[in-house]
């Protein structure tokens, strides 16, 4: 049995299937498009309050240190698949890898190569900071070189030799016997419901841009003057339980309520409100968290439909009041919309180079229901956020469950 | 200052969330006093009552128990154990004229890199006032 | 042997400008034990190694001190490089100059990498080797409890070739699966999936049944439970490399606060279940149908998902009408919202309340009365029969089964701790998993997943290399141990039992394959005698020593 597997993909699910079939024997490709690997959940943050509140962001950097240095998994970024045939057993998938002007293999992060950059802004990034592999990157919109012009600064101070410039995009081919699909998810872009105002009004946040500011800063600020805000909304569903979206994203109404604990806790004085349609409460350990979230965090059950600046640069928002029965406006600082979790628009490339279906949404589709991980095709299997929306500990399950599955499915085609 | 004793501090931090935070500290670039030690420990749960006092036996300032957020324990209850020998710790001190508050159990997320900066800093403070 | 030590500074490429290199290497050099001291530029990268490997090999030293980036960086790096070397990787002590010195401070840190080089040597001086080896494993699983998670676990385990004992405390397999009426969405019945999951068993030579069995006791760890089984009033003990629990989940109508008597108008989800099997049977089809939900469990899914499932079942079965009360519809869970589309079009009534609704009988019906919040209203509804919601409980035993094997649930009395650590199906005790309704994980989706999850951690852990420890890298001398039972009682992953010493004594053994290194016990331990090699109190108080010497 070839004991090779790909899986496309390195954010929480792909990393955990990684694991699991490394530790098993199997010699794993990790491949990640970005230059790091830890997708979307890397950058999120702890939201604990005086206690943990399960948010499972902390189970993160302990698999991606594992995965860097595990023998058998070997990690290309900056990688995509291009091309897939054969079948279980014996796959033949090609990876094309963008020019990488700084390898990563070599790479130490001294960052002298960014110190001597010439342009403003910088050309050379230092990279996040829990990037894996951690090395700096070349920004080619930027770079001089990469423009055509003549500059050798950063090659010439590289202790390393890790730069290099006339390089093309490498092709190379994997023999493995399955495929294990991990490419995650996009957030729902906010923008598409312009009556919310996301990308007009700056006090207009989403949830993915709270974990963000969170994860850098540690706590929240108003975008607009850098103030502490003191009335906060968090609008649920968002781009989940509509027309394109005909599913619950599952993570919402939990991160919201984590958020709006973690600002009071950090600022009592503040007040949070929070439309809901059904709030999901449902899941370990959260009945607890709820009781406690009524205590201090308003719920309403209502659903804004539009959100309009004032003259005091305040955002008024519009919503029905479905208990009082009527169209209701109050005014807050900040608006946080809890975008759901949406499938990523280039699915459907992947889905047609791996010969696989896309289910209604656009997710990958499954076999048959309840039957969460194996594809159309026999030996391509999904993990994690790609084939349906899900949280951390979900998709780290998920992503075992795929491992799981992929063995077995080799076992059997001997 | 303690008499006869050095300015330095002493912060024992959790390889799982404290280490991890102070790591993300450096590669952010966040400054914050040089007089602190970290001594990485598996978990703040390692951490017993006599290395807190040795600590200041060898002329240390400050103690800094660092572990992860309570609930969130890779061991389940390390850090419970922790905060408990640091209450107990804190009480030895007072029968013996010290601060209680050079010695403090703080609690964090792997990502918290600001916090580990603030956490150093205020103790360096809280060890200047005397 | 005298120690010698061996000391690497990485200057990463140069770029760690606010270190004086010659300076360290100056005075490290003075010191007694020190082998040499060598300035690389890249330690991480190839040459650096093997400039690390060609020092090591040409000069005998048996502690290495390597000050450099952080060790989430590099150590399982030069670990691998040492093994690879023949130098036991627990000789190897990391100083972080990088990321908490060089990085984390303005000007000159010279003084503070020095001192951070002098606590790494402190306590390689220390340093003892372990070795590493593997633990001979049991290779057989029990799995505790014959419902759909467990049935399923068995074969699944048997596709690998595993051997496994589903023990069922009933007389017959199949759990909840014979009470169920179906999943939307799936073409197979519960009963199917039960006679064709049955089968597959009887036929299966990896598994064997115990009906009518319990479990008694669990001791023991991961390679090698011992189990007590209690069948028919007699005791058996057998030995498992691993367990999974699929205990499955209890139910319970018309808790206290529903004010109500179960009746011929009031039923139970299963009740109705069994209703819809045999339509025919029926001597009247009753007209109208409500379901009610959210009533004294607010944060379940299951009421949700067996409405859902049910109120179809009725539409196409019945064809009655179907009114659902309800509060927040939980939805989260894989193909819910779907189910809800689904029964909406087909004619189901939702209506939301915040109070919850007043119901008495009235006649020989049902009258539920609730302000519906999407209308704005009261709603009246006089229904033929009202399905009362149920509440998912852990089944009976969970207590004396956790207690049995020490192990907390969560605060609805599910397995297993909230701890996210544990997530998916860990219990703090290596080799002993939770799987589905067990674990509160009432939809299908999600118990399928754990029973994956479940079963690739038992097969790492049987497989070979699975169980490769550092041998008594945390050890109790028998001489010290005074058997207080203190380390015993709070080890996390019950990893200490007692083992005989001799004829009269009994100490604390450390199980290497289900320690996970916390260094709890070695904290505890009022005779200090206990070692952690690597974290011991010396090598711990050797670092503090350094500082501000």
């Amino acid at each position: 049995m070839n004991k090779a597997t790909v899986v496309i993909g390195g954010g929480i699910a792909g990393i955990t299937s990684a694991l699991e079939l490394a530790n098993s024997g199997f010699r794993v490709y990790l491949i990640e498009r970005e230059a790091a690997i830890g997708g979307q959940a890397a950058s999120f943050c702890c939201k604990a309050t005086e206690v943990c509140t399960k948010c499972s962001v902390c189970l993160i950097p302990r698999k991606l240190k594992e995965v860097a240095t595990h023998p058998q998994i070997s990690i290309l970024t900056n990688s995509t698949v291009s091309e897939v045939s054969g079948k279980i057993g014996d796959f033949k998938v090609e990876v094309l890898r963008k020019p990488q002007y700084i390898t990563p293999e070599r790479c130490i992060a001294c960052g002298m190569c960014a110190e001597v950059c010439p342009t403003e802004p910088k050309a050379i990034l230092p990279p996040s900071p829990e990037a894996i592999p951690y090395c700096y990157v070349i920004d080619e919109t930027r770079c001089l070189r990469l423009r055509g012009e003549k500059c050798n600064l950063c090659q010439g101070i590289c202790p390393t030799t890790a730069i290099a410039f006339d390089l093309k995009p490498e092709r190379q081919e994997l023999s493995v016997g399955a495929i294990i699909v991990a490419t995650g998810f996009e957030v729902f872009n906010a923008r598409e419901v312009g009556s919310l105002g996301y990308g007009r009004y700056p006090n207009v946040l989403t949830g993915l841009d709270l974990e963000r500011i969170f994860n850098r800063e540690g706590y929240l600020k108003l975008p607009t003057n850098g103030k502490e805000p003191k009335n906060i909304a968090f609008v649920q569903c968002v781009g989940s339980r509509d027309e394109s979206h005909g599913y619950c994203s599952q993570v919402c109404c939990k991160y919201a309520m984590r958020f709006a604990r973690l600002i009071k806790h950090q600022n009592p004085d503040v007040q949070v409100t929070i439309f809901y349609i059904d709030l999901q409460t449902a899941g370990k350990g959260f009945a607890q968290f709820y009781q406690e979230c009524q205590e201090s965090i308003r719920f309403i059950r209502g659903v804004p439909v539009e959100i309009l600046p004032t003259p005091s640069s305040k955002l008024e928002v519009r919503f029905e009041n479905i208990l009082a029965g009527k169209v209701e406006r109050e005014t807050f600082d900040l608006v946080t919309l809890s975008v759901g979790i949406a499938p990523r628009k280039d699915s459907w490339d992947l889905a047609r180079i791996l010969g696989i279906n896309l289910a209604d949404y656009g997710f990958f589709d499954t076999k048959e229901p309840f039957n969460s991980v194996e594809t159309n095709v026999e030996g391509i299997l999904l993990a994690g956020t790609c084939q349906g929306p899900k949280d951390i500990p979900d998709s780290i399950a998920h992503g075992m469950a795929a491992a799981e599955r992929a063995m077995e499915v080799l076992e059997k085609c001997q | 200052m303690i008499m006869g004793g050095n300015n330095k501090i002493i912060a024992f931090c959790c390889a799982e969330s404290a280490y991890r935070a102070a790591d993300r500290a450096g590669r952010l670039r966040i400054h914050y006093p040089d007089n602190v030690r970290v001594i990485r420990v598996p978990c703040a749960g390692r951490v017993s009552v006599l290395h807190i006092l040795k600590a200041f036996e060898k002329g240390a300032a400050g103690v800094l128990v660092m572990g992860c957020q309570e609930g969130a324990c890779r061991h389940l209850t390390g850090n419970i154990r922790a905060k408990e020998r640091v209450k107990y710790a804190e009480d030895l001190l007072k029968e013996v004229g010290i601060n209680g508050q050079r010695v403090k159990m703080v609690n964090f997320g792997p990502d918290m890199a600001q916090r580990f900066a603030r956490e150093i800093e205020e103790m360096v403070e809280k060890i200047k006032e005397e | 042997m005298p120690v010698k030590i061996g000391i690497f500074l990485c200057d990463c490429g140069g770029s760690l400008r606010n270190i004086d290199f010659p300076k360290i290497r100056g005075n490290l050099a003075k010191l007694e034990d020190i082998a040499f001291v060598e300035i690389s530029h890249n330690l991480c990268l190839e040459e650096g190694e093997k400039a690390i490997a060609s020092r090591i090999l040409r000069e005998k030293v048996n502690g290495v001190v390597i000050a450099a980036c952080s060790p989430e960086l590099c150590e399982d790096k030069f670990i691998r490089l040492l093994e690879g070397l023949g130098l036991n990787p627990n000789l190897l002590s990391l100083a972080n100059i990088r990321e908490q010195c060089s990085w984390a401070h303005e000007g000159d840190v010279t003084e503070k990498a020095l001192e951070l080089i002098r606590m790494a040597v402190n306590k390689a001086r220390l340093l003892q080797a372990v070795e590493r080896g593997e633990v001979p494993v049991n290779k057989e699983v029990l799995v505790v409890g014959g419902g759909f998670s467990g049935m399923k676990s068995a074969l699944e385990l048997s596709q690998f070739g595993i051997r496994t004992t589903i023990m069922e405390r009933e007389s017959t397999l199949g759990g909840k699966l014979k009470e169920l009426e179906g999943f939307y969405g799936l073409e197979t019945s519960p009963k199917e999936m039960f006679s064709s999951m049955t089968r597959a068993i009887e036929e299966d030579k990896n598994i064997e049944v115990l009906t009518s069995a319990e479990v008694a006791r669990v001791q023991g760890e991961a390679g090698d439970f011992t189990v007590k089984i209690r069948k028919g009033g007699k005791e058996s003990s057998r030995s498992f490399g691993a367990i999974i629990f699929a205990t499955g989940y209890r139910t319970e109508i018309l808790p206290q606060d529903f004010e109500l008597k179960p009746g011929v108008n009031i039923i139970s989800q299963q009740k109705l279940v069994e209703m819809l099997q045999a339509p025919e049977r029926l001597e009247r089809r009753p007209e109208t149908i409500a379901f009610v939900v959210d009533f004294s469990d607010e944060n379940s899914r299951l009421p949700t998902l067996s409405t859902l499932n049910n109120a179809l079942a009725v539409k196409e079965k019945l064809g009655s009408e179907v009114y659902v009360f309800c509060k927040n519809l939980k939805v989260d869970s894989e193909g819910a919202e779907k189910l809800y589309r689904e029964a909406r079009e087909r004619g189901v009534v939702f209506l939301k309340f915040e109070e919850k609704p007043r119901i008495h009988g009235e006649d020989s019906r049902v009258k539920v009365e609730a302000r519906d919040v999407l209308l704005g209203e009261e709603v009246t509804l006089l229904c033929d029969l009202l399905v009362a919601e149920e509440k998912a409980l852990p089944p009976e035993g969970t207590k004396t089964l956790s207690s049995m094997l020490n192990l907390e649930t969560d605060t609805q009395g599910f397995y297993q701790d909230e701890n996210v650590h544990l997530y998916p199906v860990a219990s703090g005790r290596k080799g002993m998993f939770f799987v589905g309704a067990c674990r509160g994980n009432l939809d299908l989706s999600r118990a399928l997943t754990d029973i994956s999850s479940a079963l690739v951690s038992v097969y790492e852990l049987l497989s070979p290399g699975g169980a490769m420890v550092e041998v008594e890298k945390v050890k109790a001398d028998s001489q010290k141990c005074r058997t207080c039972l203190t380390c015993i009682r709070i080890c996390p992953h019950k990893a200490i039992r007692l083992a005989r010493v001799d004829s009269e004594k009994w100490v604390a053994k450390i199980y290497d394959l289900a320690c996970d290194g916390c260094g709890i016990c070695t904290a505890i331990c009022p005779a200090k005698a206990i070692k952690f090699e690597g974290y011991s109190d010396e090598q711990i108080l050797a670092q503090v020593e350094a500082i501000g010497e």
